[in-house]
């Protein structure tokens, strides 16, 4: 079955300069494995395409059941100087929940 | 076995003003620590204070701290805050007149010594590189367009102002964590050294400097269902002993303080989870567990430290031209269609204007402004949408090109708009320079003062 990542995972999305990070927690333990095996850095810097420029580096939290990724060159030099809207990254996160897991895999 | 009470009680300049108040009012805290500066702060304090000698620092907490004085003194709650930003010595001034109006006796101490401005290029000089840290970069190109130039420091100046019994602690950049971690050591002794104590206080600080974060704001675990939202308690961290912490919130208020609202902010803005590097101590958060203990309540059990790094974070804020921003919105039919046509219209006029612009962004609020590329394709039609145009230029007389433009769509361009706001004005934008540089290049000094 896939799920978007909003039906099982929460998180929040913070910024520092020009880097982004999106902290991702299953909602139960269950989805863990499934989020470790398909949430890689080149899934999540895919999924980020036209937003993120740089590389994605994703730390483990497993006694969490989460996941910490790191978003280089995500905010268009930095919340100070870029135009978007959203300049401190605030709505990173919501935009992972968009991320397709496939539970069965 | 003691146990100290922390209340974070502010998020950013800007954040609930009375949050602080109704903290001391409402519960038996011991300290209560104010977080008011962000990233850019500094710079826009630092131009208050240009044109205004007397400002750059966060006169809001001068209004809170008027109401809590009676707390402050009756139940004994020291209050500690970064409120200094730019001017830490006239937002010392306005604390001691609102003291002296309140008739009570309490001591204000101060830190100064942050703002090195003054001395970057004889750190030059002296052979001090301070390259970009992201890009590598060397910092003479934007010496020139240097607005304000702080150095984060730790606790030991904030430790010292509480050693030297200050009620009211006011800084300038320090780091947030800073604000919380002095306090524990002044309890418990402890030292420069003692990295698993240090940690502790910086994960209290983390945990608590981003105010509502952690006690059901910005809750995307559940955020239907965060009891009285309209009145959140701030948190409260209870520390005992290194290595353990209980966060829970002010009694008698809404919020919530779980498992989930917790580990939300135990990551909010960190890179590497075992390496948070902060001027008193490297702290590790990558093993730790938390534990609901109840209601409200969270045991955060786990931090490690590692010895401190040998140099502190260096933050320069330069100008880089100017923004721009306009908005207008459509309605219903053909709403994104008009919205559309209505950027291309105004940007061949800007384009006939001769618009020199560093870069222009066009989105729709309401269809892609949030998420951009990642945003849904829009199947049914939208009832409306916000045409958003930003510019970034050179110069202010360029950015300003954009402002007379929009006003005219109302009569000229496609069917059915209306104004949004008020006219838009040109701002500066501000870039910054993250570096850093020797502990010994800064001379911070730390001041008592009684006020009677």
């Amino acid at each position: 079955m896939i799920v978007k990542l909003k039906e099982i995972a929460h998180g929040r999305s913070g910024d520092k300069s020009d880097t982004e990070n999106v902290c991702i927690f299953a909602r139960d333990p269950k989805y863990y494995d499934a989020m470790k095996r398909q949430l890689t850095p080149e899934a999540v810097k895919k999924h980020y395409k036209g937003i993120v420029r740089g590389d994605v580096i994703r730390y483990d939290i497993p006694q969490l059941y989460g996941f910490n990724f790191v978003l280089h060159h995500a905010l268009d030099g930095g919340a100070t100087r870029s135009l978007r809207l959203d300049t401190l990254g605030k709505c990173m996160e919501a935009a992972l929940l968009r991320f397709e897991i496939d539970l069965n895999k | 076995m003691k146990t100290i009470r922390i209340g974070g009680a502010q998020g950013f300049w800007g954040d609930l003003n009375d949050a602080p108040v109704e903290m001391a009012k409402k519960d038996d805290v011991n300290y209560i620590s104010c977080d008011y500066l962000a990233e850019l702060t500094l710079s826009i304090m630092q131009r208050q204070k240009e044109r205004h000698p007397e400002a750059g620092y966060a006169r809001d907490f001068i209004k809170a701290l008027r109401e809590m004085l009676p707390m402050i003194k009756e139940k004994g709650i020291k209050v500690l805050t970064n409120a200094g930003g730019m001017n830490v010595k006239s937002a010392v001034e306005a604390a001691k007149n609102v003291i002296k109006e309140s008739g009570y006796n309490l001591k204000v101490g101060y830190v100064v010594g942050d703002d090195v401005m003054d001395v970057i290029s004889d750190l030059r000089k002296q052979g001090i590189s301070m390259n970009n840290m992201d890009t590598g970069e060397s910092i003479d190109s934007i010496l020139p367009h240097m607005v304000n130039a702080n150095v984060y420091y730790g606790s030991e100046p904030i430790v010292e102002c509480l050693e030297g019994g200050a009620d009211i602690i006011i800084v300038g950049r320090s780091t947030d964590t800073a604000l919380f971690l002095a306090p524990l050591e002044h309890e418990f002794g402890w030292k420069n050294g003692e990295w698993n104590s240090l940690a502790t206080g910086i994960l209290t600080g983390h945990l608590s400097e981003c105010g509502a974060q952690a006690t059901g704001g910005n809750y995307d675990y559940d955020w239907r269902n965060v009891p009285h939202p309209e009145d959140l308690g701030y948190p409260v961290a209870e520390v005992s002993e290194p290595g353990k912490i209980i966060m829970t919130k002010t009694k008698n208020t809404g919020g919530l303080v779980t498992v989930q609202s917790i580990e939300e902010q135990l990551f909010y803005e960190i890179h590497d989870p075992k390496k948070y590097l902060t001027p008193d101590v490297v702290a590790d958060f990558s093993e730790i567990n938390l534990e609901q203990i109840g209601k409200d309540r969270v045991l955060v059990e786990g931090v490690k430290g590692h010895k401190r790094p040998d140099t502190l974070k260096l933050c320069v804020g330069y100008t880089e031209g100017y923004r721009n921003v306009a908005y207008l919105p459509f309605s219903w039919p053909d709403a994104l269609d008009k919205a559309k046509r209505a950027a291309q219209i105004l940007d061949d006029r800007l384009t006939n204007k001769r618009l020199d612009a560093i870069e222009k962004r066009i989105e729709f609020v309401g269809l892609n402004s949030l998420h951009g590329p990642l945003a849904d394709e829009i199947e049914q039609e939208l009832n409306e949408v916000v045409l958003r145009v930003a510019i970034k230029t050179k110069t202010r007389e360029e950015a300003s090109k954009l402002t007379p433009e929009i006003a005219p769509f109302i009569l000229n361009g496609p069917p059915a708009s209306c104004f949004f706001g008020g006219r838009t004005r040109p701002a500066e934008v501000f870039a910054l320079w993250p570096t850093l540089i020797p502990r010994d290049a800064v001379k911070l000094e730390a001041h008592v003062e009684e006020v009677k």
